[in-house]
């Protein structure tokens, strides 16, 4: 679906300007069904956008690319040329996408269940390569780097691939305790971060064999952590958004947040966000650690939006949105320290 | 009170789970099967008393048979009668009941935990962190292999294997204790239960996904040899009413194992 914040603001009908919704639907069916039907696509990453071409990838093993011009003319999908595609061009499909699709140039990267990571045309879906199997299965969201993809696994794996051809440069792995990376990478000056199974957030020299450090959280850091100015900001299932030095890994400050983060903090001008699980939403001075709530609209005692987050915000303009599990999508001006609209998105 | 389920019963075995897959090279296969042994066996005191009743129970069958032919028309007599049999027998018609009900949280327990720590969603994944302890050998176990054999633990077994060891086993198990009637509808009702259940969790095998099927096996292969252990192949290998009834009567159906 495609929100046009302006529209949202004045709470104009929907579609208005620039708006447009479609249903990404795939067969589905057998079992003890005897007819086969057409069932919603689960989408776990957040899309990537190109001017007017939206990518993301469905549970279902396939990779989508959508036109905005033609999805607001709701004409069939897809419309090749608008460069719309999806991938595979066949009925067969890749494992399951969790993760996020990376622009990069003109090429697409994503990673599948099927512990590939595969390299996409953008503009037409063709295939350029995909990877040796890296894993069980690949969750994480690739980060491009200069003519590099890094990918963290569940088996306990960074992994530095050629942008090129696929090709492993580099790995890294943890020897002992085997232990798997649950987030994302994030890279920042050949360094590469990323949380374990076991509490700690991994900082490792990309190329070298040993972690640079690793810092102890109470729980999992699930998300990928955010990394400015030499330090890293991660956020912890215990609750609490640790600053780290990225060059040693000394804690600079924590903040408590009362639940679970489950998504990547954001830096918004010189402000750090943070959604916890909860509902409730930070605005943190990255420098100082201190930081305050957005209150709720209706009712102070309540989280800042009546629903859980689990999906990543993103930011335009100094304003933050924030998708609820309630499916509504939520607008929160950060430095008024406000929510300005709410709009659900369901629509059909 | 689901808080108190979580910390008391579920949070334990879950732990108990993936710590063993640790231990077991990281086998969450083996895992699997080494729980299912260590809650039957846990739980074989209370199996044993529900055999026992069960046992004792259809040891008496003659005699109730005797006294529905006696009393059919009168209700009240025949329930009176039958009570009267129970008591001289020093047989309680419900004590076969209750250590079955005490089992159902544990299995409800281990059919959550397998579905919980094999995480196939990433949602589950993350609602997995909210049950673990802190424990080392946990979160090196995390996340679980899910190949074990042919399977792939977090998917139905797409072949039929698994369907018809579940359903065969579950089959050979009721039939072991489902004793023959003379009475045609009785006869009847019990043949299409005894096809009815192993056909349903056959079929729930192909949906459900493998590591909670593999469970179910191993249980029934479990059952098989606790009930071979206390009355045999029972009445698998017995043929008509009147012959089984004879038998398990003169084997010492309501006599007390000494």
């Amino acid at each position: 679906m495609a929100v046009n914040p302006s529209a949202r603001s004045q709470n104009l009908s929907f579609p208005a300007d620039g708006e447009w919704e479609y249903p990404i639907t795939a067969p589905s069916g057998g079992g003890l069904s005897c007819s086969q039907t057409s069932a919603s696509v689960a989408i776990y990453g957040t899309p990537a956008v190109d001017e007017a071409l939206v990518f993301s990838g469905g549970y279902n093993g396939k990779v989508y690319a959508l036109n905005a011009s033609a999805r607001s003319q709701n004409l069939d999908f897809p419309q090749m040329r608008d460069n719309e595609w999806f991938y595979p061009k066949t009925s067969e499909v890749i494992g399951a996408i969790v993760g996020s699709p990376v622009i990069s140039e003109d090429a697409i990267y994503v990673t599948s269940s099927n512990g590939k990571v595969y390299c996409l045309d953008k503009h037409f879906g063709d295939k350029k390569w995909e990877s040796d199997v890296l894993g069980d299965k690949l969750w994480s969201t690739p980060c491009i780097e200069g003519d590099k993809v890094y990918i963290s696994t569940f088996d306990g794996h960074l992994y530095a691939l050629s942008a090129e051809d696929g090709s492993i440069t580099w790995s890294f792995a943890i020897a002992y305790p085997k232990i798997g990376f649950v987030s994302s990478p994030a890279v920042y000056e050949g360094t590469i971060f990323a949380g374990s199974f076991d509490g700690n957030l991994y900082a490792v020299e990309i190329g070298e064999s040993e972690p640079l450090w690793n810092f102890t959280g109470g729980n999992c850091f699930w998300a990928a952590p955010v990394v400015s100015n030499s330090t890293v900001y991660a956020g912890c299932l215990n609750g609490n958004i640790y600053a780290i030095d990225a060059t040693n890994g000394t804690e600079l400050w924590s903040f408590d947040v009362g639940s679970p983060i489950v998504v990547s903090p954001i830096l918004v001008d010189d402000s750090l966000v943070v959604a916890a699980e909860s509902g409730n939403v930070y605005v943190i001075n990255p420098k100082t650690g201190i930081g305050e709530r957005i209150r709720n609209p209706g009712n102070d005692n309540k989280p800042t939006i009546n629903a859980l987050v689990q999906a990543s915000p993103c930011a335009q303009e100094g304003i933050v949105y924030i998708r609820g599990q309630d499916n509504c999508l939520y607008a929160l001006d950060i430095e008024q320290g406000r929510v300005i609209w709410k709009f659900p998105l369901t629509t059909q | 009170m689901a808080e108190l389920w979580n910390l008391i019963i579920l949070n334990p075995m879950l732990n108990g789970l993936i710590a063993l897959s640790s231990v077991l090279g990281g086998s969450f296969g083996l895992a699997i099967i080494a729980l299912t042994v260590i809650v039957r066996l846990i739980l074989l005191p209370l199996t044993l008393k529900q055999l026992k009743s069960t046992k004792a129970l259809q040891g008496m069958q003659p005699k109730i048979q005797e006294l529905q032919k006696k009393y059919g028309k009168n209700q009240q007599k025949l329930q009176q009668e039958m009570m009267k049999l129970y008591k001289e027998a020093g047989v309680n018609p419900l004590g076969c009941i209750w250590p079955m009900l005490v089992q159902f949280p544990v299995w409800i327990a281990l059919y959550q935990s397998i579905m919980r720590a094999l995480a196939t969603t990433p949602e589950s994944l993350l609602n997995l962190f909210q049950h673990l302890y802190s424990w080392g050998v946990v979160a090196q176990a995390i996340p679980l292999d899910s190949h074990f054999l042919w399977l792939n633990l977090g998917s139905p077994d797409s072949t039929l294997i698994l369907a018809i060891i579940v359903g065969g086993s579950m089959w050979v198990q009721q039939k072991m204790v489902t004793a023959p009637s003379a009475d045609p509808r009785q006869k009847s009702m019990n043949s299409m239960m005894l096809l009815m259940m192993p056909f349903m969790f056959g079929l729930f095998t192909l949906m459900f996904p493998s590591g909670l099927s593999l469970f179910w096996a191993v249980s029934n292969v479990i059952g098989i040899g606790i009930q071979y252990w206390i009355t045999g192949w029972g009445y698998l290998r017995r043929g008509t009413s009147a012959q089984v009834v004879t038998k398990l009567g003169g084997k010492g159906g309501i006599t007390k194992r000494p």
